[in-house]
């Protein structure tokens, strides 16, 4: 059996209407009418994916909701006791074969991370597990990068397919799409491509090649965690980097790799539900005490959480992994424009510090 | 409990509820499931998330003792939401809980030492499980004292049973803020009475738990007092939601209090971020 | 010619720099398109200082939101720069008592309008930008392809477009000439006009599909410089509980309006809301539509008088029509 498929740019909707008949697949397309981005929405015969550019948000949603419920609960009332109630509780979950065409290199290498701190700790998150089991990611060999992207400076790059399932290479005329893994091998089946010819295989080999050899980011951001603690203090060193920060969430939901959560519960009547939605550490509640006390009180506190999280805490704590996959999205949606590459780089200690 | 799914609470009842003081409520659950109720084990100093399926979870110290099988007793100040409505509970009503969570002390390491207490207002509560545990394994122990304050006679904890603790040859020191008519214990803010008491460093185990500014100053004076960093143990507290270490709030750099706390030496302390 | 307004920035607050604890500004931000705010706090900052219309943020918030910047000292003020939007915000916030005039040394700046950086990188086709100037009515960008010629007028941000004054309606000093109003009183509501004109179903799914991206990061209610409740918004405490945690529908909806009910007679459209929005929702369009009841019903336009007082902050019960 052919391990790879050519897919004529005119047909790509024909092949994913086939595979969205036995999965939810899930594309890049635009934001409506007059919106510059883009998004990952589930597939449907009239959409246009828009495989060109990187999305606003990252495919994050789709393995991790923004919003899931983890319990359901209802009281009862006790029929040999009316004035007692009973609670039952309700945790079931599934995940259903889903396949995110189209991605890049960072979006799938975001959940990398997550596999970490939801599938490999001392617990086990079944919501997150299930999802992520039944996730199939078909990612782009990513040929376009912009001014804030820095895969390369986190040790990844723009043919990194790490988290990867499928290779879909985009040629002048279509997709060469390849299976990584045994895995992916039925969804390549599902596509009915045609059978590349050996000029298109030898296309794709150059342009795999070619964007392989792009350094995307000119610094080097992996090893910043000892860095980090030795500015953890210096507070005028958070005011020269982050003063401009507006404590909104942007930089977290549209981060592929930003997973903290917070847990609620909402009633209605006699019946209700425990939910899971996306927190952010920007945010003054995140870790605001019930009396009162709050460690992190400023976005300065704040911000400098982010910044450790992703290149001291997670290095420290996972063997070296960056909490950080370089999409570049949280310098791209920043309403100040606040350059997180900036903010790393400068954490070496004799690096120039002006406001 | 866990092998499932860790954020699942085991339904509990509420058999007792004892009002500590005008702000602290007392209460004992008792798993429904019997055989879960039997095998269940903890180590002191270990948490427990409560739910009150509808307001939401809040984390406390199980601070029965290890040997007590017969039920799970939790101290709750009324702060918040979850506070608050745990505040309503009365004997029969059906609670969640998620527990045991969290590394709880080690207390084979402080077998054949002299222990102190020292505690503020709810933050005796950790304290008690660990005291209450070496009570029954005493002659495991060398000399105990307990510091314990708060600010008035009132807001003491555990009053009932004091007598119960000096009974089990230890060293209480009690104190209040300020003066209070009838109150014959000591009268001064907890630290101060520390520096008073004086007790011996050599070969002795400090545990802290109380308000972040008595910590402050006790850890201080401790030191004063020849305590070192390896000598200090205290309890911290966070806002926590998942309790497992996965939802990324109670974290002090790259521990996280649910998980690999909410148990620390001042020597741990001191090698993490300075983030409290 | 923008090249010698930032000259003259820089002439004026080296000039006044003595006299001022921290200046509020803009800078280069991470590549030739993106400016950033920029907290001059000594003389060697001030080389840094830029402005062009690429300078897109209102920095009032920063008077404001917790922590501030660090009060004056002792016979210092604090300067900031203030194009005619921003400046009327400085009004809205001195007339709610949230700064006080006398503290700020306000740098104005006539403003032709500022580019939607957004709409200009989607529509112009440009790639790894190497170099930006601003000549006249012209941004001419370097990028892989080479040199392009874009007219500024045709990437002006909405909000430029209806600008009614873009003229700083305080200042201690104007940083050029007067420039003429691009917009009339008549027409500055007109895209709030054209979406009236359609029918209630046609505005409800507008309204449905547009809200229905919000990620609810707050983002809009953080660069808001009005939306003083910071860190006890409705949008998240649990006592009051107004909202869940659920994003669908009616959640976006409840917040979206109640940010813009509290904005009522205070919003004075400098369009920060819209603009930061990472899902590049038309936020302002329903804070345009209270402030078009505010100006028919009320007669009154925010933030242009410090000495008035906004109508939603008064009670007049002789006041006709209540």
């Amino acid at each position: 059996m052919s391990k790879q498929v050519f897919i004529p740019r005119d047909s790509l909707n024909q092949a994913l209407e086939r595979l969205s008949s036995k999965m939810n697949v899930w594309v890049p397309a635009a934001s409506g009418s007059n919106k510059c981005g883009s998004e990952f929405v589930p597939y449907r015969p009239d959409l246009i994916p828009l495989l060109n550019r990187q999305t606003t948000t990252p495919p994050k949603a789709v393995v991790f909701p923004q919003v899931e419920t983890l319990l359901s609960y209802e009281y009862t009332k006790d029929p040999d006791n009316p004035s007692r109630v009973k609670i039952q509780l309700d945790d079931t979950s599934a995940g259903s074969p889903t396949l995110i065409f189209g991605a890049r290199p960072c979006d799938a290498r975001g959940f990398l991370l997550f596999d970490q701190v939801f599938t490999r700790g001392p617990f086990t998150d079944k919501y997150y597990r299930d999802r992520r089991e039944n996730s199939y990611f078909a990612t782009l060999v990513c040929l376009e990068w912009d001014s804030a992207c820095f895969c390369s400076s986190v040790g990844s790059g723009p043919t990194d397919m790490e988290g990867s399932d499928l290779r879909v290479t985009p040629l002048k005329d279509g997709y060469l799409v390849e299976a990584l893994n045994e895995r992916a091998e039925p969804i390549l089946s599902l596509m009915e491509g045609d059978v590349p010819t050996d000029a298109q295989q030898q296309d794709a080999r150059k342009l795999q090649e070619e964007a392989s050899r792009q350094r995307v980011g000119n610094v080097d951001l992996t090893r910043s965690a000892t860095d980090f603690k030795g500015r953890f203090e210096d507070k005028a060193y958070w005011r020269a980097m982050v003063s401009q920060c507006l404590s909104c969430g942007v930089c977290t939901f549209v981060c592929p790799t930003c997973y903290c959560f917070s847990i609620t519960d909402e009633m209605q009547g006699l019946k209700g539900e425990r939910l899971r939605s996306w927190d952010s550490c920007m945010f003054f509640q995140y870790t605001l005490e019930a009396s009162g006390h709050n460690p992190r009180p400023t976005r300065f506190e704040r911000y400098r959480n982010r910044v450790g999280h992703k290149f001291s805490f997670i290095p420290e704590k996972y063997n070296g992994m960056i909490g950080c996959c370089g999409c570049g999205r949280c310098i791209r949606s920043c309403p100040v424009s606040i350059d997180i590459r900036r903010v790393v780089e400068n954490l070496k200690e004799n690096a120039c510090v002006c406001a | 409990m866990f092998a499932h799914n860790p954020y699942r609470p085991e339904l509990a009842t509420v058999k007792e509820v004892i009002q500590e003081t005008q702000n602290i409520r007392t209460l004992r659950v008792v798993l429904d499931d019997e055989e879960r109720m039997r095998q269940f084990t903890f180590r002191p100093g270990q948490v427990g998330q409560l739910s009150v399926f509808g307001v939401g979870e809040s984390t406390f110290v199980i601070n029965s003792p290890p040997s007590c099988r017969e039920y799970l007793q939790f101290s709750v100040m009324r702060t918040g939401e979850v506070t608050q409505r745990i505040h309503q509970l009365s004997p029969g009503d059906q609670i969640g809980v998620r527990a045991p969570l969290g590394n709880g002390f080690s207390f084979e390491d402080l077998k054949g030492k002299d222990v102190l207490f020292v505690g503020g207002g709810i933050g005796m509560a950790p304290l008690r499980t660990l005291l209450l545990h070496m009570i029954d394994h005493r002659s495991d122990y060398g000399d105990i004292m307990i510091i314990y304050g708060a600010r008035s006679p009132q807001d003491l904890c555990y009053r009932y049973e004091f007598d119960m603790w000096k009974g089990g040859n230890v060293n209480l020191v009690l104190t209040v803020d300020s003066e209070f008519p009838g109150w014959n214990g000591r009268v001064g803010f907890v630290p101060t009475v520390l520096t008073e008491e004086a007790p011996a460093a050599h070969n002795r185990v400090a545990i802290v738990c109380g308000p972040p500014i008595m910590i402050k100053f006790v850890l201080f004076n401790l030191k004063e007092l020849g305590f070192q960093d390896d000598q200090i143990l205290t309890t911290l507290e966070k806002r926590m939601k998942c309790g497992i270490g996965i939802c990324g709030r109670c974290n002090i750099g790259t521990s996280y209090v649910c998980l690999d706390g909410p148990v620390f030496s001042v020597e741990q302390l001191k090698g993490m971020v300075p983030e409290l | 010619m923008e090249a010698s307004a930032t000259t003259r920035l820089h002439q004026e607050v080296e000039a006044s720099i003595g006299r001022l604890s921290t200046v509020l500004g803009w800078g280069a931000g991470y590549d030739p398109l993106h400016m950033t705010p920029l907290f001059v706090r000594s003389p060697e900052d001030i080389a840094r200082l830029v402005w062009n219309p690429l300078c897109v943020q209102n920095l009032t918030g920063y008077l404001v939101k917790s922590p501030g910047v660090q009060p004056p000292e002792e016979g210092k003020k604090i300067g900031i720069c203030v194009r005619g939007c921003d400046s009327r915000s400085l009004v809205a916030l001195i007339q709610e008592k949230l700064i006080s005039r006398e503290n700020l040394y306000i740098i104005g700046i006539p403003c032709r309008g500022t580019v939607d950086i957004r709409r200009l990188m989607n529509e112009s086709g440009l790639s790894n930008i190497r170099s930006v100037r601003i000549e006249k009515d012209l941004l001419i960008v370097d990028d892989a392809n080479g040199a392009h010629n874009l007219p500024l007028e045709r990437f002006l941000a909405r909000r430029c477009l209806r600008c009614r004054h873009p003229n700083p309606v305080i200042h201690d000093v104007l940083l050029d000439e007067p420039v003429t109003p691009r917009t009339t009183a008549e027409d500055a509501y007109r895209d709030v006009e054209s979406l009236e004109a359609q029918s209630l179903d046609q505005r409800r799914a507008f309204w449905s599909v547009e809200l229905d991206r919000c990620l609810r990061c707050y983002a809009c209610r953080n660069a808001c410089p009005l939306c003083i409740c910071q860190n006890r918004c409705i949008a998240e405490t649990r006592d009051p509980r107004w909202l869940t945690q659920r994003v669908n529908l009616p959640e976006k909806f409840l917040y979206h309006f109640i940010h813009a009910l509290h904005l009522a007679g205070r919003c004075t459209e400098c369009g920060e809301c819209e603009r930061v929005c990472p899902m590049e929702i038309p936020v302002t369009l329903i804070k345009e539509k209270l402030n078009q009841i505010t100006r028919d019903l009320l007669h009154y336009e925010a933030g242009l008088d410090p000495e008035a007082v906004p109508p939603l902050l008064t009670f007049n019960p002789a006041e006709a029509g209540i």
